[in-house]
């Protein structure tokens, strides 16, 4: 496909293509109406989910979510360059969002592993249910993301790559920030 | 890295950062209401910046506004 053919005006083909945005939206509407559902059962033990919410880390929860972020804009350049005709640089770039990736991945891991040494683990009570699941399946998005982004960064290097390809990759790969974006202050902060 | 792309993520880490700190304050109402907002604002630059939905169509525009005030509405009026 000619890398400057594509009309994102055009209904059908928001950057990254009409499913994986309609993907988008089906996970933003599920992780919205968890969250819902977190303040909702927060309300009838306000002090529980107090208490719980200052067992986790908030400093952790921030560094993460800069991690995200910074991966998330070195993908945003990866797209550019390529559009750009620049492969080398946007293979360059991908391989820093994936790094970004890795280490929101240790953090998160060394946080779950503190979490379960200190006792405070899935069946714990309510907010950590909570906690669990929501990292837990973001978790999952992120190591499906990195899959995708690796088979991307092989089709880069060999010269098969399309823009449609590197547009949806990104596009999937932002949806993880977003929804950490809307997890880490339901999570780690108002409660 | 262009220029809109590295003062967005500036911006983005900036709102973090503040986000972290008033949480301190979150026994006020108040804090609350100003966390949501920002984390409203990141995500919008998100999608608008980074996933480029500044150049779709109005629709993806209107649909992802109207998810993120209903979820904010939401949220607030259940607090």
């Amino acid at each position: 496909m000619d890398k400057t053919q594509i009309n994102y005006k055009n209904i059908y083909y928001p950057p990254g293509g009409i499913l994986l945005w309609i993907l988008i939206f089906l996970e933003l509407i599920t992780f919205g109406v968890a969250l819902i559902v977190l303040v909702v059962n927060s309300k009838e033990n306000p002090e529980l989910f107090h208490q719980s919410r200052l067992h986790l880390n908030s400093t952790f929860g921030a560094i993460n979510t800069i991690f995200l972020l910074t991966s998330g804009a070195f993908m945003a350049v990866t797209v550019h360059q390529f559009k750009l005709n620049n492969n080398l640089i946007a293979s360059k770039y991908l391989k820093l969002t994936m790094l970004g990736g890795m280490l929101f991945l240790i953090l998160k891991g060394f946080e779950y592993y503190l979490k379960i040494e200190s006792g405070h683990t899935l069946g714990s009570n309510s907010f950590f249910t909570f906690y669990w699941l929501l990292t837990g399946f973001h978790v999952i998005h992120v190591l499906v993301g990195m899959v995708i982004l690796l088979f991307t960064q092989n089709g880069l290097k060999k010269g098969k790559t399309l823009l449609e390809d590197i547009e949806a990759s990104a596009a999937f790969w932002h949806m993880c920030d977003l929804i950490w974006l809307l997890l880490f202050p339901m999570l780690y902060l108002i409660f | 890295m262009t220029k809109t792309i590295s003062y967005t993520l500036l911006i983005l880490i900036i709102l973090t950062i503040i986000t972290a700190l008033v949480s301190n304050f979150i026994d006020l109402k108040i804090g609350v209401f100003f966390i949501l907002i920002l984390s409203v604002i990141k995500f919008t630059f998100v999608s608008f910046q980074f996933m480029e939905l500044k150049k779709a169509h109005i629709f993806w525009k209107i649909t992802l506004t109207i998810y993120l005030l209903l979820f904010m509405a939401i949220i607030l009026g259940v607090l």
